[in-house]
């Protein structure tokens, strides 16, 4: 049996990650973590159409609390048997030039995007580290290059792609995987908020960014680990 | 089954830092728990007792929570020599046969434990050819030696426990200093065969700031998955 944990499967990514891994059955047992039940059982439900019954389960955590991480992750794998792979996923933004960032809303940020995959990750490797796993961080091109008003969110993504290369190193030992994956712009509720003008109909779907992340999630891949992959799509004008 | 008797009482003078060396991060990682976590995973070794200074228990009981091992762990002081700390490690080991091991020896892999444990004999060590001349002298030549009749002693080493502490028992009375421990138990009990054990290239004993460099290059060769 082998479990997967995804975080912030509610929308954009983690919900047709989610989706698409229960499509391909590459794993027995989901666990979706998140805040916003409504949403995560609308995922949950087209999961269950490709699952036996009980493989998914909802654990309802605020992202912006990982203290809350280990007792989720320790009930996970008490509940499922095992932890074999964790796709760190729910985002946060609050896009803000420096002059006008609060000290609140850049630690928001961070809790977010930063300490809670770290949290999840130290954890999960508690569990992982007797028979390996795959990790996989969503970061973003954002993290890669200068983005003005974006200051939190894109020094955030920053961390996430510098963690997940330093885990492939620190990890590899377990057998452990650790993936990083940065999507360019997608159609997402965080992208409607970075660019609220865009038409997300002319940019990357996050199914499109899925189709990699299952990919990569695939347990014959064993070679892109530990290098930031950019997801970008090539429009046709 | 055994008890891991796991030295790691040394203060790292040579390696000229105010930290003793296994407490060093190698890979990352502090060099003691490299092989706790390893021996965490071995069925075989039921308990392990850390021999150190009594000022770092409290530091390594932290690791061992961090790093989520599940063995139990004893704690026994480090004495003024290797010797006096093993004597003093054997009085907590509770199994009839025990592993010696030392922290500065963090590159042993799990399945070199398990080559150990599986031979027949009780009483056995790792022991690797050497691969240089060797002549007896200090300041001038005093002597030859045949290389093909000599023994690289590495660790870690097993042995019946009651002939451990007998033969610690026996040099101590005597007075007499021994730095390691399969060398005691041939002269104590030389009736007793201790086999040698094919060593590793790889079991480098991390002794001064250059080991520290050349066991980072081991640890990416031989241990990290990634190539």
């Amino acid at each position: 049996m082998s479990t997967c944990i995804i975080t912030g499967p509610g929308s954009g990514i983690g919900r047709a990650t989610a989706i698409m891994l229960a499509e391909r059955g590459y794993y027995d047992h989901y666990a979706l973590v998140g805040r916003n039940d409504e949403e995560m059982r609308a995922t949950q439900k087209e999961m269950q159409k490709h699952l036996p019954e009980g493989s998914t389960k909802l654990y309802h955590i605020d992202l912006s609390n990982p203290e809350q991480i280990p007792e989720v992750v320790k009930a996970v794998n008490e509940e499922m048997g095992g932890i074999d792979a964790l796709l760190n996923i729910a985002g946060y933004t609050d896009p803000q030039p420096l002059l006008t960032t609060t000290l609140e809303s850049f630690e928001l940020t961070y809790r977010v995007n930063v300490f809670a995959p770290f949290m999840f990750m130290r954890e999960c490797v508690k569990y992982m580290r007797q028979k390996g796993g795959k990790i996989l961080n969503v970061a973003s091109t954002a993290g890669m290059t200068p983005r003005p008003g974006w200051l939190s969110y894109a020094s955030s993504k920053a961390a996430v792609i510098s963690m997940s290369e330093t885990l492939t190193a620190e990890l590899s030992e377990y057998g452990i995987m650790v993936y990083c994956v940065s999507p360019g712009r997608c159609a997402t509720k965080l992208r409607r908020r970075l660019a609220p003008d865009e038409d997300p109909t002319t940019i990357m779907q996050p199914a499109e960014v899925a189709e990699v992340v299952c990919n990569l999630m695939n347990r014959e891949e064993r070679c892109l680990d530990g290098q930031n992959i950019i997801i970008r799509k090539q429009m046709r004008k | 089954m055994y008890t891991l008797l796991f030295l790691s009482g040394g203060t790292g003078s040579r390696m000229q830092n105010a930290t003793p060396k296994q407490y060093l991060l190698l890979a990352g990682k502090p060099v003691i728990m490299h092989i706790l976590e390893r021996v965490d995973a071995i069925d075989a070794i039921k308990d392990v007792v850390v021999v150190c200074a009594k000022e770092y228990e409290a530091s390594i009981q932290l690791m061992l929570n961090q790093y989520g091992v599940r063995k139990e762990v004893r704690f026994a002081h480090a004495g003024a020599t290797r010797q006096e700390s093993v004597r003093n490690g054997l009085a907590l080991v509770r199994e009839e046969d025990v592993i010696v091991h030392e922290a500065a020896r963090p590159f042993v892999k799990t399945e070199d434990f398990e080559r150990l444990i599986a031979v027949k004999e009780r009483n056995a060590t790792l022991g690797y050819s050497i691969p240089f001349s060797v002549l007896k002298g200090h300041e001038y030549v005093e002597g030859l030696t045949e290389r093909s009749e000599l023994i690289n002693v590495q660790l870690p080493q097993k042995f019946e426990t009651r002939l451990l502490k007998e033969a610690h028992e026996k040099a101590l009375e005597e007075g007499r200093e021994f730095t390691e421990d399969a060398g005691m138990i041939y002269l104590y009990h030389p009736e007793v065969p201790i086999k040698v054990v094919e060593g590793m290239d790889y079991d480098l004993k991390l002794t001064t700031r250059i080991d520290m460099l050349a066991g980072e290059q081991i640890y990416k060769d031989v241990f990290s998955g990634r190539k």
